[in-house]
């Protein structure tokens, strides 16, 4: 597969900070998740937004439309199964961290991206918590 | 007013001594078959953090009862496979691992841990510093495979850092960045 350029790798993980972010306002509203763990994994969603798109104010941006995956609805009809659901996608947000930290081209970047990563494994951690699970290492 | 130690740093620089005297002093020098810039010498100072903290976390054990010490045996465990999988990336740089030292020795560089509440501190201490050890990997190392086989190890190492955060009854992540900022 060829090598995605760092705008590439920036937009790919903007898209699914912001769609962490849909996820966990939409648990917010519809009760689907522990209030005080949604807010603090929501206001960090934010932050890593914000950071995101002042680093790719440098770049001549190609934006991604946002589309709310269908899995959401069905994972907001109870705590658990949000859980469950905000696990993978954090997750599979990990990995995509865990890709972009080693090949962005700017070395600069790798550290702050790097430290989002562990950020958002510290959050698979937190909802494991919240769903009453003994084992934080999976 | 004489500079005072807090416990916490008296905790962070038992474990800095622990990995000091794991990469020199007693230890012999690394084999001369990797070239300079090769990542080699970076690696074998993660080597030293991984096998360090996986003594400490033995010790941490001790102290800990139920899910904490279940968690704590289970990071110990995926320390384990860390060094490994650094031992073999030293070994695929034409380099040789040091071989560290026996769990006694580096018990005796560890504070006297004397509660649970003790060897959580202790354990969230040695996680920070291997979490910021593996970000600065990140940024030094030359190739993309190194980096991301740091990046894979990192990963693990913000996990143990939010559970042995999650143990000490605090929240997962101390912010939005675990170190450092966009």
């Amino acid at each position: 597969m060829a090598r995605r350029s760092d705008l590439e790798l920036l937009e790919d993980l903007l898209a699914r900070e912001n769609r962490l972010l849909s996820a966990y306002e939409a648990a917010l509203r519809r009760d689907a998740i522990d209030p005080a763990v949604g807010e603090m994994l929501r206001d960090h969603e934010r932050e890593h937004v914000r950071a995101l798109e002042q680093t790719l104010a440098g770049y001549a941006r190609n934006p991604r439309a946002g589309v709310a995956p269908p899995e959401l609805n069905a994972a907001l009809r109870s705590r658990q199964s949000f859980g469950r659901y905000a696990i993978a996608l954090e997750g599979e947000t990990v990995a995509a961290y865990t890709e972009a930290a080693a090949a962005i081209g700017r070395p600069g970047l790798r550290q702050p991206l790097g430290s989002i990563m562990c950020c958002g494994a510290a959050h698979a951690v937190a909802l494991r918590q919240s769903l009453g699970e003994r084992s934080f290492v999976p | 007013m004489a500079p005072s130690l807090t416990r916490r740093e008296a905790l962070g620089g038992a474990l800095a001594s622990a990995v000091l005297a794991s990469c020199g002093g007693g230890d012999p020098p690394p084999s001369t078959g990797p070239k300079p810039g090769s990542g080699a010498a970076l690696l074998g100072s993660l080597l030293a953090l991984e096998r360090a903290a996986i003594a400490a976390f033995g010790d941490c054990a001790e102290q800990l009862n139920g899910p904490a010490r279940e968690n704590v045996r289970a990071i110990q465990d995926q320390e384990r496979g860390h060094a490994r999988r650094l031992e073999e990336l030293v070994r695929g740089l034409g380099g040789e691992a040091p071989p560290g030292h026996t769990a006694e020795e580096y018990a005796r560089s560890f504070p006297r841990l004397e509660s649970a509440e003790d060897a959580l501190r202790f354990a969230e201490d040695l996680k920070e510093r291997e979490v910021r050890a593996y970000l600065e990997a990140l940024a030094e190392l030359p190739s993309l495979e190194l980096r991301t086989q740091a990046s894979r190890i990192c990963v693990d190492e913000g996990n143990h850092l939010g559970a042995i955060r999650a143990l000490r009854g605090l929240p997962t992540a101390q912010g939005p960045f675990v170190t450092g900022a966009l």
